[in-house]
């Protein structure tokens, strides 16, 4: 309106800009990160198919496959049992080997555990429940919370004081107590047979872990996004309740949702390898890393690091893919915000 | 889909619609007061006024005047919990102050919509286009996917949005500011409303923008005869593009009159200051704008007698100690809430002592000033005054 009242700010320092036409270059755009990302991916793929494959997979010894829980290593025709033996390239372990006296003898990538058994096979099928074990529990953890933190965000009010309260106790708990007490509740000593220990014990526990913190960010996110113009436009224009929670606030959240539940499933599965070392996970034929990890603790002084170790790498790698997944999802997701 | 006989079909049931006489809405004492930890916000305090059929009505304030929540509160859209709201609309004839929610959310979209301020964020983020705008179809109208779409592409190109096809797969962040505006225009008109509350949908655009965004609001509201509620905190908006203008300040309505006689014989001192802070073009470069001293009243404790006295440079001791009731003046049509009006004995000679005043203190303010830097061919100069 007023153009010519607009001050211009009289610098004689200001460098002279020429508005001639300036040297268009081809930018290159330089990502970070972009290797580590798909080897993470890689890792994670293959994990899943050696958790799910485990049974036909040529690369893990079949003795190892089905149900039983010897998984013994055959070598030439000998079964070896009750060794542990030191993985092929760990040069500078010395082998003790009695079954086959005056052959030192190394065996696969990840050596044999104190049973003999491939740890290298161990692992992948550890792997199945581990991942089995955290992500039904993210899963169903992501379900609950997002339905009580979205009601508790939208509705406000009672609802939203009961919910609220609710999460604060429950984050209170010193986690690994809870998970205790909600494992051996429900393993009852009678069945606590070896073999018959079911999943959905240590997966209930996890859940009821996982979701007073999904439910605070889901409930906080909620009401950032309630607030938003466009929910008052989508009320304006007569959307139902139902409508406006699960069309226009979820795929809202969702991004943020999925980098957090990464993480989250990261942290499930050190918590039920927590619980597995102190022997309060699944007994199942099949092992999960945590109970690996514990089993190889008592050889360590022994200098048996590999029966530990490995699992533990194993794991170490999964959780590094999951997190770094997680973090090029919402860096993914962040890019759009930022143009919005 | 029970309430079909109450959806609106577009142009030719709002033409069939108008034939049925009496305003379109009729708004009755509405009191929208606000409970908070402070004590009670007196946002809406008392309103009255009636629109009729395919008419536009500015209303116009500053921040805080009321404006925005009186809008909403005809609507129904505010939040239940801890408002206070009383009074009567009339919205065809029917009363839609303690209708039920079900059966405002017929109205919302089909009867009555909204464009807001800021189309950055009035639109959804994550959602394209072609759906945000068909989803409310099918809700109202019961379209199907594919009729939803095409008719989506319809209200695209009807508020002039260059290459329409494209924007319907598109992303909210893919457009402009002021296509955004376009985009949430063909939102609110999609099950083509009677009534369309515009919430200062200039405000964050740009000046060359707004222009059209106006022109585009009057244009679809005479091809769909439909009636308009602009609020605005700019009488020059207003200016062009009602019939009606209403100034509203502290939660009240002060003056009330149609468009052209509001300019030529504005009765209250309010509506004066609010013109007089529009800086002209024509005037010399560094003229101090004439703003309006002091800030709009707390709502919570508004002052006693007139709301304005306060800030009011034409107050008495009587505008302090009684609330002026609305006056009609020489246009019937005309009310205003004031005891010493523009043109009153009063007022003129008030206004001619305080010319003279501000002659004296812009002759002393500019003299100094001058000498300080003188401007050079390329650069403005800036006085230290400023």
């Amino acid at each position: 309106m007023s153009s010519t009242d607009v001050p211009v700010i009289d610098d004689p320092d200001a460098p002279e800009v020429p508005l001639a036409a300036l040297p268009t270059k081809k930018v290159k755009v330089r990502r970070r990160g972009r290797v580590a990302k798909w080897l993470a991916i890689a890792w994670l793929v293959f994990m899943t198919v050696s958790a799910i494959g485990a049974n036909s997979l040529p690369y893990i010894p079949h003795e190892c496959s089905g149900s039983t829980s010897t998984c013994s290593t055959a070598i030439k025709g000998d079964i070896l049992t009750k060794r542990e033996l030191p993985p092929s390239w760990a040069f500078w372990v010395d082998p003790v080997n009695p079954v086959l006296p005056g052959k030192p003898t190394h065996h696969g990538l990840m050596g044999t555990d104190s049973n003999g058994r491939d740890i290298f096979a161990r692992a992948m099928l550890g792997a199945r429940n581990s991942l089995i074990i955290a992500g039904l529990a993210i899963t169903i953890g992501l379900a609950f919370g997002t339905l009580l933190g979205m009601v508790a965000g939208y509705f406000r009010g009672w609802a939203d004081t009961v919910i609220e309260n609710l999460t604060n106790v429950m984050l209170a708990f010193p986690p690994l107590l809870l998970t205790i007490f909600v494992v051996t509740f429900f393993n009852k000593p009678d069945t606590a047979e070896a073999a018959q220990r079911p999943l959905w014990p240590i997966i209930l526990a996890l859940v009821v872990l996982s979701i007073p913190p999904l439910t605070r960010l889901v409930r906080a996110n909620t009401i950032a996004y309630a607030q938003r113009d466009f929910v008052t436009a989508a009320r304006s224009l007569g959307a139902k309740r139902g409508r406006i929670l699960f069309r226009e606030i979820l795929p809202n959240i969702v991004p943020t949702l999925v980098s957090f539940a990464l993480t989250g499933m990261a942290l499930l599965i050190i918590a039920e390898g927590g619980l597995a070392f102190l022997g309060q996970s699944v007994e199942l034929p099949i092992p999960t890393w945590g109970k690996m990890i514990a089993e190889g603790k008592e050889k360590l002084r022994a200098g048996a690091w590999w029966i530990s170790l490995m699992p533990a790498a194993t794991m170490f790698l999964t959780l590094l893919s999951i997190n770094m997944l997680g973090d090029v999802l919402s860096q993914r997701f962040n890019t759009r915000e930022a143009i919005a | 889909m029970t309430g079909r006989p109450l959806l609106a079909g577009g142009p030719t049931q709002a033409a069939t619609r108008q034939l049925d006489g009496g305003p379109l809405l009729e708004v009755t004492d509405l009191v929208t007061h606000f409970r908070t930890p402070r004590g009670l916000v007196r946002s809406v305090d008392g309103v009255s006024f009636t629109l009729d059929r395919g008419k536009a009505l500015g209303i116009v304030g500053e921040s805080g005047s009321g404006k925005t929540v009186l809008s909403r509160s005809i609507m129904g859209l505010l939040p239940k919990l801890n408002t206070e709201r009383s009074g009567s609309v009339l919205f065809e004839g029917r009363e839609i102050v303690d209708l039920p929610l079900k059966e405002r959310r017929r109205i919302w979209g089909a009867e009555m919509s909204m464009i807001f301020q800021d189309p950055m964020t009035s639109l959804n983020p994550v959602m394209r286009i072609g759906k945000q705008i068909g989803e409310s179809l099918r809700l109202h109208l019961g379209l199907s996917r594919r009729a939803a779409r095409e008719t989506a592409l319809r209200l695209l190109q009807d508020v002039r949005i260059p290459e329409p096809h494209k924007r319907l797969d598109q992303y909210a962040f893919e457009l402009s500011g002021g296509m955004r505006q376009r985009v949430m225009i063909a939102l609110a008109m999609a099950c083509g409303p009677t009534l369309l509350f515009a919430d200062e949908p200039t405000t964050a655009l740009d000046v060359t923008v707004q222009a059209q965004i106006l022109e585009l609001i009057g244009l679809q509201r005479t091809e769909r005869n439909m009636s308009v509620i602009l609020v605005t905190h700019d009488l020059g908006v207003v200016a062009g593009h009602t019939d009606e203008i209403m100034v509203m300040y502290a939660g009240r309505l002060v003056e009330k009159a149609p468009t052209k006689v509001l300019f030529a014989n504005m009765k209250m001192p309010y509506t004066e200051a609010l013109l007089h802070s529009i800086p002209k073009i024509d005037d010399p470069s560094h003229t101090r704008l004439n703003v309006i001293p002091g800030r709009p009243p707390d709502l919570v404790n508004p002052p006693a007698g007139c709301s304005f006295s306060p800030r009011c440079s034409f107050a008495q001791d009587r505008c302090r100690q009684e609330a002026p009731p609305l006056i009609t003046a020489e246009h019937p049509e005309h009310v205003y809430a004031c005891w010493y009006p523009v043109g009153s004995p009063h007022h003129r000679a008030r206004s001619a002592e305080l010319a003279a005043a501000a002659e004296g203190l812009v002759a002393r303010w500019r003299e100094p000033a001058r000498p300080t830097c003188a401007p050079t061919a390329t650069r403005f100069c800036v006085s230290k005054t400023w």
